[in-house]
């Protein structure tokens, strides 16, 4: 290790970056629970279906029945202690657990930014985030620190600075830059949207969103990270993610984001933060003790550090996993979740399935809306590993209805940024047959058509 | 390092000019997009699909409820015939605004209550033989609407004379009858009023794409509609495509069977055509498609054109069932199974390719674009 590495890893800066942190993440997921919640959407995700499509791997996370609202109360409680900072160790484990759990129920409710929140709660585990502005230290004063090593907040950091560059890279390609797919076909449709609407319509604008777009991802973090720019750059921040807000149906992310963001402001300002919450919660003000750097023991130290290390590592190459797949990415979704692919594809499809008795050669068509809510089936009909666990599930079930040794085919028709659809897998290949693992899907029909770039 | 960032910049800037000329070369650009007006299509439907077309099956309900009001106050063979004809010329107005499942029809299901089949026969002569029946219960749907009169005019006994007779004689027959075509007329009662009320200036103010949106919620009822009432429920159910075994028996308008059968399906697909086409000059499906400049960037081909390719395809294959599709679902299994494949490809050209072209939403739950 250079000297520079080591001197870095030695510096120490304030905690109050990690408590803003842990206190509005705490709060946005607690919001999120809650608004989950209040949509009736536990109910129609995790309790309505009579199937869910588990990730390779954690098959054994399943809905839990009613006991699924529990889980949900069990989660926003722990977000909310860990935005209190009571029990925070425990409680961040808690989220992280409860929270990761919901993720792997079902792989048709994945979304970026719940894998960015499971990511968040992973490090809030391991980060000091608990030992200032915390009730834990307000009853254990002894456990109060006002300063922690840099790599604790910078980790946090690289985190951000990860999911942008990587949603950048992954912009990087003909479709996005050349084609203003998909932003050609979903800017239209906001047209009737008061000031902005009537320029959604024009071709330009649709090239002028694509290309700033992937500029800006590429380049905010580190805008975010110059002392100059970082008023300008969180500006940015703002209005580009209140824009996605308005334009797209995305939920949480954008309001994640923004508050994310602000782990790049230095720790004076947090600090400013924190003294008005002070007075507005009435609290007494900053404790006048001396600062107490936050040290850890050579061990534990050298177990964070290797930890985070690990961590990083895995991010920083899970993205690229799809180069071991020898076909288009967008079309066969072979290593396409885990990777900031945000608002990249406006993919469709349509599946008909059909089983045929092994031994009577008889077939039947299978109605997907029977088995699978609106959502399920609009995921699984575009991505290959959702329709072999289907397949897998209808072989099961009509096995109990008598089929025997039941072959269950699938015609599949998908559609990708604005080309006419096509048959997407093999319709000859008994999916029954089929396992679904990280291997490449040889019956998955070709694309007939090149997307270049990352 | 900001230099460089700045060049970068600049750099992107330039290639953005040097790609956005190159595509106007190309003719690539969609038309101006006055026409990608979502208010003017919508206001083009209500006043000029949805209104009207309810207005004129109003009418015809109002006959059929006429003519069995006759017959069941002098129940012979000549008003059957009248009731019967009323019953037809309904039936096949009813193909043309069937689709139009959103907003009030929706909210009360009214094809529920108009048009599922095949009819209930068991259960529709044991409502009769009861006196007593709840149209609203989920088992009451196929003992209502014009399936059940189907059977009710054309199936209770055989021959005019015979149905005649056992209406004349019996009063429960002669009550069920009334029954269904009042509560026919009052559900619709409900729907047409809302349109000719409030509903109408909601359904084309809401001119979003969201899921709740009015072209959402229509792009849903038209895609559903053609997928499963038209191609399965016409052609693909009583062919067998979902079980493997042919159920002549599950067709629409069973009990009288010859030409109508056949007559309602091809209603259908004209409807569904004429309602992606629209009239020249007006707004539609198809001028909305194409001013967005919908195509298949691997052909350059225009979607419109492709969909009303696979229409006229469609329609032909369907058009050859007859003249009765009854006997053609048995004699002419291949060609039924052949009808409803063309359909599917029409399907799917609606269900994937036009709703992604229009950029609707379809659920309403949070999606970070797939």
């Amino acid at each position: 290790m250079g000297q520079g590495l080591r001197r870095y890893l030695q510096g120490y800066t304030a905690a109050a970056p990690l408590a803003t942190f842990r206190v509005a993440i705490g709060l946005l997921v607690l919001a999120s629970v809650v608004r989950f919640w209040a949509k009736g959407w536990i109910a129609e995700l995790y309790l309505k279906p009579k199937f869910f499509f588990s990730y390779y791997g954690f098959e054994w996370v399943r809905p839990l029945g009613p006991y699924t609202y529990a889980l949900f109360l069990f989660c926003g409680l722990c977000a909310l202690l860990v935005a209190l900072g009571y029990w925070y160790r425990s409680a961040a484990a808690g989220l992280f657990l409860s929270f990761t759990y919901i993720e792997l129920m079902d792989k048709s409710t994945y979304l970026n930014h719940y894998y960015f929140v499971s990511l968040v709660g992973l490090l809030l585990v391991v980060l000091p985030a608990g030992r200032y502005f915390a009730l834990d230290t307000w009853r254990h004063p002894a456990r109060w620190r006002s300063e922690v090593p840099r790599w604790t907040v910078d980790a946090l950091r690289l985190l951000m600075g990860i999911v942008y560059c990587y949603a950048g890279l992954a912009k990087l390609n003909s479709d996005w830059l050349v084609h203003a797919m998909p932003l050609r076909i979903w800017l239209p449709a906001k047209n009737d949207l008061s000031f902005i609407g009537p320029l959604l319509g024009q071709v330009w604008v649709a090239y002028a969103f694509s290309w700033f777009g992937a500029f800006y991802d590429l380049t905010v973090p580190f805008f975010l990270l110059n002392r100059r720019t970082r008023p300008w750059a969180y500006l940015t921040v703002v209005v580009f993610h209140v824009l996605t807000a308005v334009l797209f149906p995305i939920g949480m992310f954008p309001y994640v984001m923004m508050v994310a963001a602000l782990i790049f402001f230095p720790a004076e300002w947090h600090e400013r933060v924190l003294q008005r919450l002070r007075r507005l919660l009435r609290l007494s003000p900053a404790s006048h003790q001396a600062p107490r750097p936050l040290v850890y023991g050579r061990a534990t130290r050298q177990l964070l550090l290797i930890g985070l290390g690990a961590i990083f590592v895995v991010q920083l190459l899970l993205p690229f996993r799809y180069l071991l797949y020898p076909r288009e990415l967008f079309w066969t979704e072979e290593g396409y979740r885990f990777s900031w692919r945000v608002m990249l594809m406006e993919k469709m499809g349509q599946v008909q399935f059909k089983v045929v008795d092994g031994a009577t050669g008889r077939a039947r068509l299978v109605n997907n809306y029977e088995h699978l809510s609106v959502l399920q089936e609009k995921m699984m009909s575009t991505q290959p590993d959702m329709l072999v666990q289907f397949a897998h599930y209808l072989r099961d079930y009509y096995a109990r209805r008598g089929v025997r040794n039941p072959k269950v085919y699938a015609d599949a028709y998908v559609s990708l940024n604005g080309r006419l659809g096509k048959s997407f897998i093999d319709p000859t290949v008994d999916l029954a047959r089929v396992t679904d693992d990280w291997r490449p899907k040889p019956w998955i029909l070709p694309f007939d058509d090149e997307i270049t770039g990352l | 390092m900001k230099k460089s960032v700045l060049f970068a910049f600049a750099l992107l800037l330039a290639a953005l000019g040097i790609i956005s000329c190159g595509k106007d070369g190309n003719g690539d650009t969609p038309g101006p997009d006055a026409a990608v007006d979502r208010k003017a299509l919508l206001t083009q439907w209500a006043d000029s699909l949805v209104k009207p077309g309810y207005q004129r099956f109003n009418d015809k309900l109002a006959v059929l409820k006429a003519k069995t009001t006759a017959f069941t106050a002098a129940p012979t063979p000549a008003t059957l015939v009248d009731a019967r004809q009323a019953w037809q010329a309904a039936y096949v107005e009813w193909q043309k605004v069937e689709l139009f499942e959103f907003g009030p029809a929706e909210q009360v299901s009214l094809r529920n209550h108009f048009n599922i089949y095949p009819a209930d026969a068991a259960g529709i002569n044991r409502n009769i033989t009861a006196g007593t029946y709840d149209f609203e219960l989920a088992t009451a749907i196929p003992q209502q609407g014009f399936p059940a009169l189907d059977y009710l005019l054309n199936g209770v006994a055989a021959g005019d004379a015979a149905i005649a007779q056992q209406y004349a004689s019996s009063a429960n027959h002669r009550r069920y009858l009334t029954d269904v075509v009042a509560k026919m007329d009052q559900t619709f009662g409900t729907v047409y009023s809302q349109w000719n009320g409030s509903y109408r200036d909601t359904f084309v103010g809401n001119t979003g794409t969201d899921a709740s949106s009015s072209l959402s919620r229509v792009i849903n009822a038209y895609s559903l509609y053609f997928e499963r009432y038209l191609r399965a429920g016409k052609v693909g159910i009583p062919a067998g495509t979902m079980t493997g075994t042919p159920r002549p028996e599950k067709i629409e308008a069973y009990y009288l069977k010859g030409a109508l059968p056949l007559q309602l399906a091809t209603t259908a697909h004209a409807t569904v055509q004429q309602f992606f086409n629209g009239r020249p000059g007006r707004p539609s499906l198809k001028s909305y498609l194409d001013a967005l400049g919908a195509k298949d960037s691997r052909t350059n081909q225009p979607l419109t054109g492709i969909i009303n390719a696979q229409f006229g395809v469609s329609a032909q294959q369907l058009s050859s069932l007859g003249p009765d599709l009854y006997a053609t679902m048995t004699a002419r299994n291949a060609d039924a199974v052949a009808s409803y494949n063309e359909m599917q490809k029409a399907v799917r050209l609606i269900k994937v390719d036009m709703t992604s072209a229009l950029g609707i939403t379809v659920t309403y739950v949070d999606n970070d674009g797939d």
